[in-house]
């Protein structure tokens, strides 16, 4: 399947539901602030490290879909973190207008006292239709967009934002593959330097 | 950051701080208007902007002359309204400042707890700085 079947629709997503998939009510900052809030100290893995280990996941393990998750796993699961649906341009990181609201929340709830001076992954996920590396690179342009638009046009200090893209590398539902939920972005606190 | 009371955001902005009694909305709602007004515009005109670095009010201004009236008059408004939350959000450690060490003497800085602190106090805290917690957008 190389041709990144991303989606069959016009627009693709990056980004799914929040919280399973229960019936979806309204966005709202507070939950987005609750949701992060309450880090532990300082968390031992940057940026770098996880992108890192996407990318080594799919060299050492190749093939159509991951065998197994990512080691770091574990780690990322046990801290605080959100998952959003931010909708993208099909085959693009450009950010379509009905998700302008949810970066917005994005923004407001970084901006409040309760989540200020923490450190932050955006982190980009599809679901697993198409290559490995290639929805590893638009899931991390993705999550690229989406920080820059929080640290540029919000003002959202940006020596606290850090964008990765895990592309498939890390489902949220790795026994539906393809499913919608897996399409998202993930906000985690990475807690105080 | 310790010692900052809310630990704001680098000081970017000039701080016109509002005008006492004025209101401030959220970064949400202020870009939400932009895509209600100018949804149609920006997938006519600004095809390859993007939402980073004012891109798309900027790729809107540009074409003017094209989109619809609404959308120009809401462009402007969007752009103004973000600048007063982050001016408010900016002013509110300043204003509470007084508050935050005669209500919240011992409390720790950081994670909120000083907000927190002041919002339980709300009673007794200034008007200066209540004005100032609504208008950042923090209660």
């Amino acid at each position: 399947m190389k041709n990144f079947a991303l989606a069959g629709v016009a627009a693709v997503f990056l980004g799914l539901s929040v919280s399973g998939g229960i019936a979806q009510t309204k966005l709202s900052r507070n939950e987005i602030i609750n949701s992060l809030q309450g880090a532990q100290q300082k968390v031992d893995l940057t940026a770098d490290e996880l992108q890192k280990a996407a990318i080594e996941n799919i060299e050492k393990y190749p093939g159509a879909n991951a065998p197994q998750s990512l080691p770091l796993a574990d780690k990322l699961a046990s801290l605080r973190q959100f998952n959003v649906e931010i909708t993208f341009d099909f085959d693009s990181a450009r950010i379509r207008p009905e998700s302008y609201e949810t970066v917005g929340l994005i923004a407001d709830a970084l901006h409040t006292p309760y989540l200020q001076g923490q450190t932050f992954f955006i982190v980009g996920h599809t679901d697993a239709k198409g290559a490995r590396d290639y929805n590893l690179e638009l899931s991390r342009k993705r999550a690229q967009a989406v920080r820059e638009a929080l640290v540029t046009t919000f003002r959202v200090p940006g020596e606290y934002l850090f964008a990765v893209g895990l592309g498939e590398e890390q489902l949220r539902d790795p026994a539906n593959p393809d499913a919608a939920v897996n399409r998202r972005v993930q906000l985690i606190n990475l807690g105080y330097k | 950051m310790r010692h900052l009371i809310f630990a704001f955001t680098t000081g970017v902005l000039l701080a016109a701080a509002p005008a006492a009694g004025a209101q401030t909305v959220g970064f949400a709602d202020a870009i939400k208007i932009l895509a209600a007004s100018c949804g149609k515009d920006i997938e006519s005109y600004c095809k390859s902007a993007t939402l980073a670095n004012n891109g798309i009010t900027q790729c809107l201004a540009q074409n003017e002359a094209k989109v619809s009236q609404k959308c120009n008059a809401d462009r402007v408004v969007v752009i103004s309204l973000i600048q007063e939350r982050l001016a408010a959000q900016a002013e509110a450690p300043k204003l509470c400042n007084r508050d935050a060490q005669q209500y919240c003497k011992g409390v720790q800085p950081g994670a909120g707890h000083i907000l927190r602190c002041l919002l339980k106090a709300a009673p007794s805290v200034s008007k200066k700085c209540n004005t100032a917690i609504d208008l950042a957008g923090y209660r």
